[in-house]
């Protein structure tokens, strides 16, 4: 996973290089966003005779045109991509902290922990996701916190899984019975000497994790149970759709269709180059 | 009946064309036994497959024929080719282990080998299938299974009872005993033996095992880096003419009077993309001089019936004492 | 065989150990988390007297294990009561909407893996091919974009700007509502030809990575030299490599169609196609709990059922699976 290593796989997948440019551009987006966005991710853009624009087409004015309520399309996006990065980065941290750490305790203790884990983890990959997560979100108030605590409650157990077999595999290794001779404890050696060495496998799952969160948002919120205080590109839809923008305001629908697709794809290219690094293997198919 | 005439084999790398074998010409007559032996990747399973006519995508016939009855394999249109396959020719592979396809059973398997070459009915098949299977030493009730349910013996047995499936002329056995345990590699070779001795096939052998090819073959051909370096009977063995085939003589117990310590030749075959100039064994050869490098040594007959390729075949009896003594091939060769 | 009923009965209890987890998953979500379920449609002309026979009657002044045992009972039983705001029995609007969306997904399905498969297959038989490595890219893509947003350009494209099929729904009102009824209307395959084409767009990118992929270790095996050897044609040759790089893919769609029936929520909506997602979401909408409970309960035995197949056919169609 050295530097040049990872130029070259750039090199060779064009795709991944352009993913990554994409997600640098979104992440310079969220970032400048009050720089960049002319207008607030609620603030109606009033004409210059204070009058309210409502549904205009893209212009000088307002590049991607306006909405039902006379708000900037293109503001909305900018602070859209907001919350897709803090949803995708949360979501993907926590599910990759957890998953990882269930999979570490599972895999080195064995057992009954083992057991009671791998069940849980039976449990979760038994419950459907999107109509659970709806069923939660519809109970409870819709919260950006509450669609991040969903994607992490569903993704653990994927990371789990594959942590847990290498695991397995790495306790057995020479070292760590030359660290338990050395008369290291069990922690010692799960977060020292074991740990290490599964970390980039589940970094792996970042990219999931990404991509997880940010859909889950995005399809919640387009249902109709988003966070009605984030303006992101879910709930940018879900106006657009119910105000029946496909037919009259195309402006509205594409910009944040098409930030999602790009965002979505940018993190899949990457994950997957990465992928690549990992196991040279797929590298030769 | 088979002859391979300056044939020259290639396979499209990254590196670039390897030469896999190179201008190699071997002649079989009708019922003969022809050894192929050498190191691993010397090429014997590229001459395998080109006689076969199942080279890699990758690879292919750059230059010379394959004489088989008359036609040349090499320019045989695809259709005609794989007529003769498994019908005239047939081959026994290198990993029994995984030439049977997992998911069907070998009694379909088998049956396929037939339905190939033309229309037979199917109790006629099934009889055949059983006689050949019960040639082989294998219970007829086991024809059911899955190649998985089979021991390693028991598939390379399979494999032969397939490749006798419509009495071809020719086999070609590629290490047909590797991987199997000793008592196994017996047993495999008595059949192999039996399909020469009794049923008079003309068969090429391949085969690490130096034992093996004096034991069955009447002539013997050694590979050296894609080259064939020396050919004739079995007196290659007992009086070697190259300075490889003395290496390889010495790298195996029980040629001669045993008792010897066992000198395996150093170094590592060469590349063959960019194969080294001249001779190309120089490399690890403790008797080269600087004009091996320089020129190739052509394959001259040297006595009747017996060819090699090196510059001092008038040293070889000098080398043949020297090759005794391990420390011959210890010294680091300058270059 | 001993071994594989074994098996089977491990598989079963398993299974059965986890519907009885989602159950209850869902009994202290819905029973517990939305407080009193008779405030939703409670207004002011309801006397107290009226609210207390109504909560008698849903039981819901019982202690909670009764409550807890007799909501195991029912839906063990299929029994969910009755909606909120609808006269059927949500068992029969149940029936009905699963249905629908198998009426949906089905037909892309099938299309799905059939040509998925065709062109994974000679994807990855002509390895390094233009059509290879076009197929590839297109799949990835495909694989990656969003499909809810697919179906939205789908419908400005074809609906409202070209006009060559109709917006959404599945039949017009007052048509056909009987299963063959359906499949015989050439209303229903046109509503179907939309949302059918956007599920295919995404559905098809599986098999065909995965057959390329699969077919790819197939080629490497020595096997097919074996097969060439023995004087099999090209086409024969062709047949056993997909026959074994097929194994993977039995597993891939049973669990494949399982993601599908729980995850066709977003199409349904925007297509407004009256399957089990889409009543799922206006049942949430409206708080009807008893519709969107069954809803959650059918799509997760739906899952958990396709897992436990695709795991027992594996073991049908792969030879060397054991069960010792
Ligand atoms: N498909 C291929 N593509 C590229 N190179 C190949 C291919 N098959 C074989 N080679 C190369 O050609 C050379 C000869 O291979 P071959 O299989 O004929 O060796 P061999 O003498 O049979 O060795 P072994 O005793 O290990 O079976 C080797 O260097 C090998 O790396
Ligand atoms: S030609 Fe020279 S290098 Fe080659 S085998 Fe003969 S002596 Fe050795
Ligand atoms: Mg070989």
């Amino acid at each position: 996973m050295t530097g040049p290593r990872f130029l070259d796989v750039l090199g060779r997948n064009p795709s991944a290089a352009v993913g990554l440019a994409l997600i640098c551009g979104f992440v310079a987006l969220a970032v400048a966003a009050p720089l960049i966005a002319p207008y607030g991710p609620f603030e109606v853009a009033f004409g210059p005779d204070r009058s309210v624009p409502r549904l205009a087409p893209p212009s000088a004015r307002n590049w991607f045109g306006t909405t039902n309520q006379g708000m900037d399309v293109f503001s909305q996006l900018v602070w859209g991509s907001r919350v897709a990065l803090t949803v995708g980065l949360l979501s993907a941290l926590g599910s990759v902290v957890v998953g990882t750490l269930i999979g570490l305790v599972s895999g080195y203790f064995g057992g009954w922990i083992d057991d009671v884990l791998m069940r849980l983890t039976d449990v979760a990959f038994g419950i459907p996701f999107l109509p659970f997560a709806l069923v939660v979100i519809a109970m409870a108030e819709p919260s950006l916190g509450l669609v991040i605590l969903l994607v992490i409650f569903f993704l653990w157990r994927t990371t789990a899984r594959v942590i847990r077999a290498q695991t397995l595999s790495l306790k057995e290794r020479p070292f760590v019975w030359a660290a338990r001779a050395a008369g290291a404890g069990h922690w010692a050696i799960l977060f020292r000497h074991i740990a290490p060495n599964v970390l980039p496998l589940s970094f792996l799952y970042v990219a999931v994790g990404v991509q997880t969160g940010v859909m889950l948002e995005a399809a919640l919120s387009f249902l109709g149970f988003g966070d009605p205080h984030a303006q992101s590109w879910g709930i940018m839809l879900n106006a657009a759709f119910r105000a029946g923008a496909m037919r009259t305001a195309w402006w509205w629908v594409l910009p944040p269709g098409v930030a999602l697709s790009l965002f979505v794809m940018a993190i899949f290219m990457v994950g997957r180059a990465y992928e690549e690094i990992l196991n040279p293997r797929l590298r030769a198919v | 009946m088979l002859a391979l005439e300056g044939l020259e084999v290639r396979y499209a790398t990254r590196q670039g064309e390897a030469r896999a074998v190179d201008r190699v010409s071997l002649a079989l007559a009708e019922g003969e036994c022809l050894g192929l032996v050498g190191e691993s990747g010397c090429g014997k399973s590229t001459i395998a497959r080109a006689v076969m006519g199942i080279l890699p995508p990758n690879g292919r016939i750059a230059a010379g024929r394959i004489r088989f009855r008359g036609q040349d394999l090499a320019t045989l249109d695809p259709e005609r080719s794989r007529e003769l396959r498994g019908r005239r020719m047939a081959l026994v592979p290198q990993s029994a282990m995984n030439a049977f396809d997992p998911v069907y059973t070998v009694r379909a398997q088998l049956d396929e080998a037939i339905l190939a070459h033309g229309a037979m009915a199917a109790p006629a098949r099934a009889e055949r299938i059983a006689a050949l299977f019960a040639r082989v030493g294998l219970e007829i009730a086991r024809l059911d299974d899955y190649p998985h349910q089979f021991s390693g013996g028991m598939r390379q047995r399979a494999m032969i009872a397939m490749a006798m499936a419509l009495d071809p002329d020719l086999i070609v056995a590629d290490e047909p005993t590797t991987g199997l345990d000793v008592v196994v590699q017996d047993q495999i070779l008595q059949h192999i033996r039996s399909l020469h001795r009794e049923q008079r096939k003309t068969m090429l052998l391949i085969t690490h095992d130096m034992a093996v090819v004096a034991e069955n073959c009447d002539r013997i051909a050694v590979m050296y880096g894609g080259r064939a370096v020396e050919t004739g009977d079995r007196a290659v063995f007992e009086r070697p003419l190259h300075p490889y085939t003395l290496g390889l003589c010495n790298a195996f117990p029980d040629l001669d009077d045993g008792g010897r310590a066992l000198i395996s030749i150093p170094g590592a075959p060469p590349d063959l993309v960019t194969p080294p100039a001249g001779c190309r064994f120089a490399p690890r050869c403790p008797f080269a001089e600087n004009h091996c490098s320089e020129a190739e040594p052509a394959l001259l007959e040297v006595e009747p019936g017996r060819h090699a390729a090196c510059h001092r075949l008038d040293r070889i009896e000098e080398f043949r004492r020297r090759a005794r003594d391990p420390d011959t091939w210890q010294t680091e060769r300058k270059s | 065989m001993g071994g594989f009923r074994r098996y089977l009965l491990r598989r079963l209890a398993q299974a059965g150990f986890v519907v009885w987890c989602i159950l209850t998953i869902m009994f202290l979500l819905f029973k517990l988390m939305p407080g009193d379920p008779t405030a939703i449609f409670v207004d002011n002309n309801f006397t107290e007297d009226m609210i207390q026979r109504q909560r008698m009657l849903w039981g819901l002044n019982d202690p909670w294990w009764v409550q807890y045992l007799r909501y195991l009972r029912n839906m063990l039983l299929f029994d969910f009561g009755h909606p909120f705001f609808q006269n059927e029995s949500v068992a029969e609007i149940m029936l009905d909407k699963v249905r629908n969306t198998c009426l949906m997904i089905v037909p892309a399905l099938l299309v799905s893996v059939v040509f998925g498969t065709l062109i994974g297959a000679y994807a990855g038989w002509t390895r390094g091919s233009v059509f290879e490595r076009a197929a590839v890219a297109t799949s990835l893509v495909l694989h990656s974009v969003p499909s809810f947003f697919v179906g939205i350009l789908a419908l400005m494209v074809f609906s409202y700007q070209l006009r060559w099929l109709p917006p959404g729904g599945m039949v017009p009102l007052g048509g056909p509502d009987t299963l063959w009824g359906m499949l015989a209307s050439p209303d229903y395959w046109k509503h179907l030809v939309l949302p059918g084409l956007v599920l295919v767009s995404r559905e098809i990118t599986g098999p065909i990575l995965l057959l390329r992929s699969s077919m790819l270790e197939v080629k490497g095996s020595d096997f097919l030299d074996m097969l060439r050897a023995k004087g099999l044609g090209e086409g024969r040759i062709v047949v056993h490599a997909t026959r074994n790089a097929l194994l993977p893919l039995v597993t891939y769609v049973a669990v494949m169609t399982g993601i599908l029936f729980q995850g066709q929520v977003l199409l349904e909506i925007i297509f407004a196609w009256p399957g089990l997602g889409r009543e799922l979401v206006q049942a949430l909408t409206h708080l009807d709990f008893p519709v969107a409970q069954a809803a959650l309960y059918l799509m997760a035995l739906v899952t958990l059922a396709l897992n436990l197949i695709a795991d027992l056919l594996y073991g049908a169609i792969d030879p060397r699976v054991t069960y010792e």
